[in-house]
């Protein structure tokens, strides 16, 4: 009550907010980026006629979403192996390709030797694919993990896969990885490459030259635009209607 | 395959070649950007303007009548299948990309001569030969790769999917016909004859596929 006299005006309560978690889990949805089709001058009929197929053998052959910077394992049939399958256990570094060609290629180093093996997501060769970790890094091409310790790329090859909550968001992993001594087979000090998570122990002189490369009107170059929320919006809702048959 | 018709059935006298022809015309266009001659064969056969006529040669109990359209069903998974298109127009190239010429090396004193074609004649001969590999222009003719296997049709988009490259840029009129090779011949056996037709009796699925390919709807290959 105020000290003025006149009756205070009535305040409502604060209405309690309800935070409904099954709503939370269906806010988010992943669409994986070879369904995004590229800029050109070809027919939309290609790509839809990829896009069926891709759910066709989605709808068979569980593809799980993962991003680069994640642990997976991998069975393929392989006519010559003892049990005729081969399973390879890799850190994502890369995701590539659209449509029905979307590659990801896997790194592990086994036995100080470092192996990287390009995987086609819809190839029929491939038996299972598991997400031991799901996390997220600060870039979106992790090739830099060749220059990098090997310490950085190793992961175990049995090892037990990590739980992750269904509506958790996906956790940033915001390691910053030490490289080896230059050189390194790309200069990723330069601003084309645009890396985050590299701990450059240059000197400040070697950075500053490296700045001379950079070219700070590509962001604003208006014919390099490429908004795709549109078509993905799209896109996702023929998906999802797809797997759901 | 986008809308093709039967225009005009030719016979062999009339053309004076060995075999009955039949003219098939390809994509609709519109006919305001076509001359008033070119009109006259579409009126008679009852068809929008096609943007591309070509002559198939075809035996006498394959005479289809004019008017009919072709679909992609006409051909069969496992068939095999000649392509011919424009091939992609490169301009004036010189002979090092036309020809694959080796042309000559980067260093070692060269004045000014890396791509050139060098000699082109003999001392003897005292005369350059018709037909000599030079500069010119490269692309945008005619050209055909034989002997393309079809792996799957789909009935609904009149899509067919054919092995290997095939001449042309995207989005190019192509020219699809039975394989003349000898090695072929037992594959062509069984088609529709002498076309599908689409108000016929037969209803064929959506997707058709050859016996080795896999299929979407299969689980993962194992071997044993």
């Amino acid at each position: 009550a105020s000290g003025d006299g006149k009756p205070a005006k009535f305040q409502p309560p604060p209405k309690p907010v309800i935070i409904d978690k099954q709503k939370q889990r269906a806010e988010r949805r992943f669409l994986s980026p070879e369904f995004i089709p590229p800029r050109g001058r070809t027919d939309p009929l290609k790509y839809y006629m990829e896009r069926k197929d891709m759910i066709q053998r989605r709808k068979v052959f569980n593809i799980p979403e993962f991003y680069v910077g994640n642990v997976l394992a991998v069975t393929t049939a392989d006519p010559y192996a003892n049990n005729k399958s081969n399973r390879f256990v890799g850190i994502c570094i890369q995701r590539g390709g659209k449509g029905l060609g979307a590659t990801f290629v896997l790194r592990n180093v086994i036995e100080d030797q470092g192996v990287e093996v390009c995987y086609e997501l819809y190839s029929p060769r491939i038996q299972a694919i598991e997400v031991l970790k799901l996390e997220k890094r600060l870039d979106d091409n992790l090739m830099y993990l060749r220059d990098a310790l090997p310490e950085y790329s190793t992961f175990d090859v049995n090892m037990k896969p990590v739980s992750h909550l269904d509506h958790e968001e996906i956790p940033v992993n915001k390691l910053q990885v030490r490289m080896k001594p230059k050189p390194w087979s790309k200069r990723w000090e330069r601003p084309k490459y645009n890396i985050k998570g590299i701990k450059f122990e240059l000197p400040e002189s070697k950075m500053k030259e490296a700045q001379k490369w950079s070219q700070p009107w590509l962001e604003f170059d208006m014919l390099r635009e490429y908004d795709t929320s549109k078509i993905e919006e799209k896109i996702w809702k023929e998906v999802s209607e797809g797997l759901k048959k | 395959v986008q809308d093709c018709h039967v225009l005009r059935y030719i016979s062999k006298e009339e053309s004076g070649g060995k075999t009955a022809k039949l003219l098939v015309g390809g994509k609709n266009v519109s006919p305001f950007f076509k001359p008033e001659s070119a009109h006259q064969i579409f009126k008679e056969a009852g068809v929008p303007c096609k943007q591309k006529v070509s002559t198939f040669n075809v035996t006498d109990d394959a005479i289809i009548k004019p008017g009919t359209p072709l679909y992609a069903a006409h051909f069969r998974p496992g068939q095999f299948v000649d392509v011919t298109a424009k091939t992609i127009g490169k301009g004036f190239q010189g002979v090092m990309k036309r020809w694959g010429f080796k042309g000559q090396p980067a260093s070692h004193g060269q004045t000014k001569t890396h791509r050139r074609p060098g000699a082109i004649s003999t001392n003897k001969a005292s005369k350059v030969y018709r037909g000599k590999k030079m500069p010119g222009k490269m692309g945008n003719i005619y050209r055909t790769s034989f002997g393309l296997k079809v792996w799957r049709i789909n009935t609904i988009h009149d899509i067919i999917y054919v092995n290997g490259s095939v001449p042309g840029h995207t989005n190019c009129l192509v020219k699809v016909r039975d394989s003349k090779l000898p090695t072929c011949k037992e594959y062509n056996k069984n088609p529709p004859f002498p076309t599908f037709f689409a108000d016929g009796d037969e209803k064929l699925p959506e997707d058709l596929f050859d016996e080795e390919i896999f299929k979407f709807t299969d689980p993962s290959v194992t071997y044993t």
